[in-house]
């Protein structure tokens, strides 16, 4: 087959223009394809991540704004099963008032963290900072990237729900791209709360670690028995579902973009078919003289096919150069906000896509061609000719 | 001299495999940039369209929405008094006192969402008067009554008129369903601020007002009286500045739709020219001969730019003819487009393409059909007659 490659690229070469356009068609419509896809697939690996460990969400069942006591804390962590717990409540700190809430902040008990959230790989020093100073801050690589921050750094933030700015010292990061929260001591937030008057006995959430993953429902189920009936009833769900239930919101949004992603598709096909078939009609008298002369039609059909797979899988491969040029180019863009988008934001092509794409531009170069190809290779050589001269 | 224009639509029906491919290829784009678009413009219809410029929200100095924002009984009080609050026919100043919690909705597959409820007291209609109720009567207070949106409607589990639904720490009867033309209001519930303050046991605090301003009061002065009493840290500002700033959060979405929808206009650019030089080159001996017979190279560069414009409006045709109902049915069969902005509460998007979204892919598919017809339409154009007879 090799030996018939120089034929086909030749014959690609013929109309160059035609083939150029055609490639840069389907170049742009594969990178569409991956800037597309990079959200849905960006949403799942985020909820892939999440799958791994064993960590459980506590909440008020009436909703996550609905808040628990304090007292709560000590009572999930007494529950036969649970490793550590650490309580979680939202302090809505902006870095510009005017701007807005840019990343989520929570007060968190510092004892907990590294335990509760082992699997997030910290490094031991950043955990003894965080411990060690009042104001210290755990905070996510996306958001120190964002801002510039570094170990060591004093940040200031105006909180959106409280009455109060309070500075706080970055201790370390949370070790992860695209991680943007920051987890802050609540001992600082109850300090400066006191000080306003009030007092901080309510917790938003609670998350715990179990130490056996077989013992997760059980130990759910439990935790949601032990606070049955009160004031304020719980619900437990492991971290997946907790995360799925709150991007679950953008799963519409998710929904349009894959179909707009199946249209750009179905598009490149129609590009390429209708290339494929201007090609092959512009050849057909050629094609019966080869016939004539003692070519096997399943030759001809080959290199036809050949011709169309050949420019869809080059020009596919890169347009899935492009999209990696262009997701950078989304994800730096500044004035945009990846953490509102959540993990549907990330705009990351990982090679695995890359390789997706190639096989979908390959096939939709057999698809394109194929049909065309078989009709103009099997013609028969006395209908050929007849109909061309 | 010009070629009728029945010689460039003619000429399209004769190689029809082809015209349709292209056509096809045009629709597509205007399906997938009408969607694009219309996700776009239902959003900003929903998110920033909402709010009256002549009502302020009133929240605590520093928050920036009512979800973490606290008002004093007393301020709401005081407020209400204050000069260019309007007043209702019988003196009542028109001043909303408002609270909102979000609580868990389920939608109809299970998905657990947080719904925005907002407590509102007997002038709500009065001063958020883009409101009105389309099916059923306004709540009454202290009987655990609720009205929800036209969106909330659609989207969860087990809503209906003269149901019981069960958010919060309650039961609550559903007697009304809001609407509000498309804006943020149907994506709430509404209900009796009283019940609601019991129901989250929330003290004397409201999380925030709307007042009405008077017709001819000074918008401007009111707001600053409001900032600057010392006895309370509050802040006002208009509705749509209020709800601009919540939509923000979508405005990622923006960037990226026009950057995809550039990206797809200019593959279809090229797959449209494509089309059309194969089209002058099947036509090689024709144009000569048209050329021959006298016919100005104008009007053979008027004919191929006809031809390929009529392609690009068949694609427009086709495409908007599905895009429309399609997207209605994506957005009924998704119970709406969810959508949360930074305060976490659900917004109900309707998809919906607008006459606006049309517009744009209509220029989109002119700029396909007049971009890619023109290289190969000049190309025609400029073929000399004996030669193009010779090649033929």
């Amino acid at each position: 087959m090799t030996k018939y490659l120089p034929f086909v690229w030749r014959n690609l070469r013929r109309n160059p223009l035609r083939s150029l356009l055609t490639g840069s068609a389907i170049m742009l419509a594969i990178a569409l394809v991956c800037i597309l896809r990079t959200m849905p697939v960006g949403f799942d690996r985020f909820l892939e991540s999440l799958a791994k460990n064993s960590r459980i969400s506590v909440h008020n069942s009436a909703g996550i704004v609905y808040g628990m006591p304090y007292a709560y804390l000590a009572r999930v962590r007494a529950v036969p099963g649970v490793v550590d717990a650490v309580s979680w409540s939202w302090f809505g700190g902006a870095v510009d008032a005017d701007r807005g809430v840019t990343f989520p902040s929570f007060a968190v008990d510092a004892e907990g963290v590294g335990v509760v959230f082992e699997d997030l790989g910290f490094a031991p020093e950043a955990l003894e900072d965080f411990r060690r100073h009042r104001n210290g801050a755990l905070i996510g690589r996306q958001t120190l990237n964002r801002y510039g921050w570094a170990v060591g750094d004093e940040i200031t933030l105006v909180s959106m729900v409280y009455p109060l700015t309070l500075t706080f010292r970055v201790s370390g990061e949370i070790p992860s791209d695209q991680d943007p929260r920051m987890w802050f001591q609540r001992v600082y937030l109850e300090e400066a709360i006191r000080a306003l008057g009030w007092s901080m006995d309510e917790v938003g959430m609670i998350w715990a670690r179990v130490d056996d993953p077989e013992q997760v429902p059980a130990v759910m189920r439990q935790i949601d028995a032990l606070f049955a009936n009160s004031e304020a009833e719980t619900e437990t769900e492991t971290e997946k579902s907790f995360f799925q239930n709150f991007f679950g919101v953008l799963e519409g949004l998710i929904a349009v973009v894959l179909m707009v992603t199946w249209l750009v598709t179905a598009c490149i096909v129609f590009i390429a078919a209708n290339t494929a078939s201007m090609a092959v009609r512009e050849r057909l008298r050629e094609l019966a003289v080869l016939k004539a002369i003692g070519f096997h039609w399943r030759l001809l059909f080959g290199t036809l096919l050949a011709e169309a797979t050949l420019l869809a899988t080059v020009a596919g491969g890169v347009g899935a150069l492009l999209s990696l040029g262009l997701t950078r180019m989304l994800a730096t863009q500044a004035e945009l906000d990846p953490a509102q988008m959540g993990p549907l934001a990330g705009f990351v092509v990982t090679n695995w896509m890359l390789v997706q794409a190639l096989f979908l531009a390959f096939f939709i170069g057999i698809l394109s061609g194929v049909v065309p190809s078989f009709g103009a290779a099997r013609k028969s050589v006395a209908a050929t000719l007849r109909e061309v001269f | 001299m010009a070629l009728p224009l029945g010689y460039p639509l003619r000429s399209l029906a004769q190689r029809r495999l082809r015209t349709g491919l292209t056509v096809a290829v045009v629709a597509l784009v205007v399906i997938a940039t009408t969607l694009f678009l219309g996700l776009v413009s239902s959003l900003r219809r929903t998110l920033v369209t909402t709010g009256s410029p002549d009502n302020l929200v009133v929240l605590r100095k520093g928050s920036d929405n009512d979800g973490s924002s606290a008002v004093p009984l007393e301020a709401y009080q005081t407020l209400r008094f204050f000069e260019g609050v309007a007043r209702d026919p019988s003196g009542e100043p028109l001043a909303s006192p408002e609270i909102v919690v979000q609580p868990f909705f389920f939608t109809e597959d299970g998905g657990r969402e947080n719904v925005l409820v907002r407590g509102v007291d007997a002038q709500a209609l009065a001063v958020h008067d883009e409101v009105r109720i389309a099916e059923g009567r306004m709540l009454r207070p202290s009987l655990g009554e609720a009205v929800v949106g036209r969106g909330v409607a659609g989207r969860y589990r087990g809503i209906a008129l003269g149901r019981e639904i069960r958010f919060g720490r309650r039961d609550w009867k559903i007697v009304g369903i809001l609407e509000s033309g498309g804006s943020s209001f149907e994506s709430e519930v509404w209900v009796d601020v009283r019940d609601l303050a019991a129901d989250t046991r929330r003290g004397s605090w409201y999380s925030g007002l709307r007042l009405k301003v008077a017709a001819g009061a000074d918008r401007d002065a009111l707001m600053r009286r409001i900032a600057d009493d010392p006895r309370w840290t509050l802040a006002a500002k208009p509705e749509p500045e209020y709800y601009a700033k919540q939509a923000e959060s979508a405005n990622i979405f923006y960037v990226l739709v026009v950057a995809l929808a550039v990206l797809a206009g200019v593959g279809a650019v090229f797959g449209a020219t494509n089309t059309m030089y194969a089209s002058v080159e099947a036509r090689v001996a024709e144009i000569g001969t048209l050329r021959a017979l006298g016919f100005p190279k104008r009007a053979v560069l008027q004919a191929f730019l006809v031809e390929s414009l009529a392609i690009a409006t068949l694609g427009l045709g086709v495409g908007v003819a599905v895009a429309v109902p399609l997207a209605l049915a994506v957005s009924e069969a998704l119970g709406g487009v969810g959508f949360a902005v930074s305060t976490f509460s659900t917004s109900v998007v309707t998809l919906r393409i607008s006459a606006f979204d049309i517009a744009v892919a209509a220029g989109l598919a002119a700029a396909i059909g007049l971009v890619g017809g023109l290289a190969p339409a000049w190309r025609a154009s400029r073929l000399l007659p004996i030669e193009a007879l010779r090649k033929g």
